[in-house]
C-alpha cells in the first residue's frame, strides 16, 4: 500500500512539473522547455498506466468497485486523448489544459477516502468497458475540445480586435488547428457518449428492470446528450464551425464536469462516488 | 607589429545611395586578391558589398594609415572614383571595434530593417568568395565563423528577428495564425496594385495552393495570373468566385466599397463557414469594415497592418539591446583568442593544459593504489607526471618557436596548435570519436 502511495506521489509530481514547465515555456517562449514539459507529462502518464494496471492486477478486479480507481482512470483518459491529438494534429499546445486537468483530477482521486461502490456482479465487464470506458473517453475528448475552444476564442478575439499578440499568443497554433481538434472531439465524442448512455440503459434494464429511473445523474446526462447531439448535428451539417462550436464545446464540458463533481459527489444517486 | 583587424565601410547611415552605387564592389570577384597581392600592409581581406553597405575587412601588421591608404587606393581605383570622396564617407573600425561592428552586421543589428535575415546570407557569400580567392587566412576564417555563430546565438536567444516588419510579411504571418500552413489555401487578388502583388508573392512563397486575379482590365489580370501561374477573371465574376478562396487581397482604385457584409454572409454559407481573411490595401477602402464583425471572417486594412509592423519593430528594438550584450560577449571572446595567437600565451596554455591532465591522472592512479601509498612513491609519481608533460610538450614548443621566426606563418601554426590541443576549450561533438571506439 505504501509503495502505491509513493507511486501516486511521483505521478502527481510529474504532472505538476509538466504543467508548470509548459506554462513557463509558453510565457518565456522557450520551445525546449515546452518539449521537456511534454516529456515529463508523458513520463507521468507512463507511471500512471503502470499504477492502474498494477492496481487492477493485484486487486484481482476488486478495484473496479473502488471510487478512487475511477477518478484516477478519468485523469488517465484525459491524457490518453491529449497524446492522441498531439500525435495526430501536432497540437502540443493543448498541454496547457490537459496536464493541469489531469493533475487536478488525479490528485482529487488521492484526496478522497476510498469507498467500495455497490457494483452488481452481473454484467460487470460490459458495464465497465462500455458504460464507463466510452463515457470517460467522451469526457476526455470534451476536455480537449474545452482546451481547444478556450484557445480558439482567445486567439480569435486577438485577431479580430487587432490587439498586440503577447509572447504566449505568438507560440499559439492557428485557429484552424483548434477547430480541427474541436471537430475530432465532437465527431468521435458524441457517438462515444451515446454508446455510454445506451449501455447504461441496457445495464439498468437488466439490473433494475427499468430503463430510466429519474436518477439525477440520468436526467443531467440526458440534458447533456441533447445539447451534444445538437452540436454534433450542426457540426456535421457544416452550419457551424469555429467560434460557435468552440463555445458549445466549452459549455458541454463544464456541464459534464459539474455533473461529475456535483451529482456524483453531492447528490443522492445510484451513481454516487461519495466517500 | 602584431596582426590587427581593420574595417572600412560605407553604409546607409554614412553615404546616400548615389555614393554607395559609385563605390559598390560587387562586380569584382578577385578584388580581395588585389588588396593583398603584393608585399603590402594587408595580409588577409574580405569584401562585403550589398545595396546598403560596402565594407572591406582586412588584417595587417602595419599601422592604420598604411593599411587605409592601400585599401582606399585599390577601392577607388577599381570603381574609377575619387579617393577623397570615399575618404569623406567611410567609417573606420580597428581591433575590437571592428570585431564588434562585424558581429553586429552579421546579426543584422546594423541593418536598415533591424533583424532582417538577408544580410547573414550575403556575408556568407562574401566569405565563400574570399575563401575561393584565398584571401581569408587564420584570422578572417576564425572571425567570420565566430560572426556566424554569434548571429545564430542572437537569433535563437533573442526575438530580434522573430516578427514580421513589412506589410506583406505581416499579412502572411496573420494568414498563418488563421489557417496554419498555407498549402491547402487559395487567394484572390482584386485589383493589381504593387503592394498587393508583393503580398501575393509572399503568400505564394509561403506555400499557398492557388491564386486568382480579378481586375478591371482583363489583359492586366491575365498578365498577373500568368506570373503567379493562377487563374484570371474580369471584375464582374469576382463575387461569384469569392467562395472558392480563403484569402482576399484587395487594392482597386474604386471610390467606394466593392464588397459588403451581406454579400460575404451569403458566401460564407456557400463555404460552409470556412474562415476567410481579407487584406484591404486600397485607399479609399474596398471592403466594408462591417465584414470584420462576421464570425470566421477577419479583415485587416492598410492601417491595421501598419500598426502590426510598428509594434513588431518596437519589439525588435527592445530585443536589440539584449542582442548587443551577446555581441559584446562574443567580441570579447574573440579578442581573447586573438591575443592568444602570440607565442608566449600559447606556450603557457599548452603547459597548463598538460599539467592539468597530469594532475587528474595522478589523482586517479593514487586513488587506485589505496590509502597506504608511502610518501616516497607519491613524490616519485608526481615527479614522473611533471617530467612527462615537459618532455611531451618540448618538441611542439620548439617547433612553434622556430615557425614564429618565419614571416607570415606564426599565426597559422599557433592556431593549429591551439586547435590540436583544444586550448580554447571548444565543444567537441559527443560522437566525434565514435568510430574509433567501435574499432
Amino acid at each position: 500500500m505504501i509503495s502505491f502511495r509513493i507511486l501516486d506521489f511521483f505521478i502527481a509530481l510529474l504532472y505538476l512539473t509538466g504543467a508548470l514547465s509548459f506554462l513557463l515555456g509558453l510565457i518565456y517562449s522557450r520551445k525546449k522547455t515546452q518539449d521537456w514539459a511534454v516529456i515529463v507529462t508523458a513520463a507521468g502518464f507512463g507511471l500512471h498506466t503502470l499504477d492502474l494496471v498494477l492496481k487492477y492486477a493485484l486487486g484481482l478486479g476488486q478495484v473496479l468497485t473502488h471510487n478512487q480507481f475511477y477518478i484516477s482512470l478519468l485523469a488517465w483518459c484525459f491524457l490518453l486523448c491529449y497524446f492522441f491529438v498531439w500525435w495526430k494534429l501536432k497540437l502540443k499546445f493543448l498541454s496547457i489544459t490537459a496536464a493541469p486537468l489531469a493533475l487536478l483530477i488525479f490528485t482529487g482521486s488521492l484526496a478522497i477516502s476510498p469507498t467500495t461502490l455497490p457494483v452488481p456482479g452481473l454484467l460487470q465487464g460490459l458495464w465497465f468497458s462500455l458504460h464507463i470506458g466510452s463515457l470517460f473517453m467522451s469526457m476526455a475528448l470534451l476536455a480537449m475540445a474545452f482546451g481547444a475552444g478556450i484557445s480558439y476564442l482567445y486567439l480569435d478575439r486577438k485577431i479580430k480586435t487587432k490587439t498586440k499578440l503577447s509572447s504566449v499568443s505568438k507560440d499559439i497554433p492557428s485557429l484552424q488547428s483548434f477547430d480541427k481538434a474541436n471537430h475530432i472531439a465532437v465527431i468521435a465524442g458524441f457517438p462515444l457518449y451515446t454508446v455510454g448512455v445506451l449501455s447504461g440503459f441496457i445495464w439498468a434494464a437488466f439490473t433494475w428492470k427499468t430503463i430510466f429511473t429519474w436518477d439525477p445523474k440520468e436526467i443531467i446526462t440526458m440534458v447533456i446528450w441533447f445539447v451534444f447531439a445538437w452540436l454534433f448535428h450542426r457540426r456535421i451539417s457544416g452550419a457551424w464551425r469555429g467560434k460557435r462550436t468552440a463555445q458549445m464545446a466549452i459549455i458541454i464540458f463544464i456541464l459534464s464536469l459539474a455533473s461529475f463533481v456535483g451529482i456524483n459527489f453531492f447528490t443522492e444517486t445510484h451513481h454516487s462516488l461519495r466517500p | 607589429m602584431e596582426q590587427r583587424i581593420y574595417l572600412f565601410g560605407l553604409n546607409h547611415k554614412t553615404a546616400d545611395v548615389e555614393i554607395r552605387e559609385k563605390y559598390a564592389l560587387s562586380g569584382f570577384n578577385p578584388r580581395e586578391q588585389a588588396l593583398i597581392n603584393s608585399q603590402g600592409p594587408v595580409g588577409e581581406a574580405l569584401i562585403l558589398s550589398t545595396c546598403n553597405r560596402v565594407e572591406v575587412l582586412c588584417v595587417g601588421n602595419h599601422d592604420r594609415e598604411e593599411v587605409q591608404t592601400r585599401v582606399l587606393a585599390t577601392w577607388s581605383n577599381y570603381c574609377g572614383q575619387s579617393q577623397d570622396v570615399l575618404r569623406d564617407h567611410i567609417y573606420v573600425h580597428e581591433g575590437q571595434n571592428a570585431v564588434h561592428h562585424l558581429f553586429s552586421v552579421a546579426s543584422s543589428l546594423d541593418s536598415m530593417v533591424l533583424g532582417e535575415p538577408q544580410i547573414l546570407g550575403q556575408l556568407k557569400d562574401a566569405y565563400r568568395k574570399a575563401v575561393k580567392e584565398k584571401s581569408a587566412g587564420v584570422i578572417v576564417n576564425r572571425l567570420l565563423h565566430k560572426s556566424f555563430s554569434a548571429a545564430k546565438r542572437i537569433r535563437t536567444e533573442t526575438a530580434v528577428s522573430s516578427s514580421a516588419v513589412s506589410i506583406s510579411y505581416a499579412a502572411v504571418e496573420l494568414a498563418k495564425k488563421i489557417f496554419g500552413e498555407l498549402q491547402d489555401q487559395s487567394a484572390m487578388l482584386i485589383g493589381a496594385g504593387e503592394m498587393a502583388e508583393l503580398a501575393a508573392m509572399h503568400l505564394l512563397n509561403s506555400g499557398l495552393k492557388t491564386i486568382m486575379v480579378a481586375n478591371r482590365t482583363p489583359e492586366r489580370a491575365r498578365e498577373l495570373a500568368d506570373k503567379f501561374q493562377g487563374e484570371s477573371m474580369c471584375m464582374e465574376k469576382m463575387l461569384d468566385n469569392l467562395h472558392r478562396v480563403d484569402i482576399v487581397i484587395s487594392s482597386t482604385g474604386a471610390q467606394s466599397t466593392i464588397i459588403n457584409a451581406s454579400q460575404i454572409k451569403n458566401i460564407l454559407r456557400q463555404r460552409r463557414h470556412r474562415p476567410m481573411f481579407f487584406i484591404d490595401i486600397a485607399v479609399p477602402r474596398d471592403i466594408d469594415p462591417d465584414v470584420n464583425s462576421l464570425d470566421s471572417v477577419y479583415l485587416y486594412d492598410i492601417d491595421d497592418l501598419r500598426e502590426v509592423v510598428e509594434e513588431n519593430l518596437a519589439g525588435r528594438r527592445e530585443e536589440a539591446a539584449r542582442a548587443m550584450d551577446i555581441v559584446k560577449e562574443e567580441a570579447d571572446k574573440f579578442e581573447q583568442w586573438l591575443q592568444s595567437l602570440d607565442l608566449s600565451p600559447t606556450i603557457v596554455d599548452m603547459l597548463n593544459h598538460g599539467e592539468s591532465i597530469a594532475r587528474k591522472e595522478l589523482k586517479k592512479s593514487l586513488r587506485s593504489l589505496g590509502p597506504d601509498v608511502d610518501e616516497q612513491t607519491r613524490a616519485a609519481m608526481e615527479q614522473l607526471s611533471q617530467s612527462l608533460v615537459k618532455k611531451l610538450y618540448h618538441a611542439p614548443i620548439v617547433f612553434l618557436k622556430r615557425r614564429s621566426r618565419e614571416e607570415g606563418s606564426a599565426e597559422k601554426f599557433i592556431d593549429l596548435a591551439r586547435r590540436f590541443f583544444n586550448l580554447d576549450d571548444e565543444n567537441i561533438p559527443p560522437d566525434t570519436h565514435q568510430n574509433r571506439k567501435r574499432n
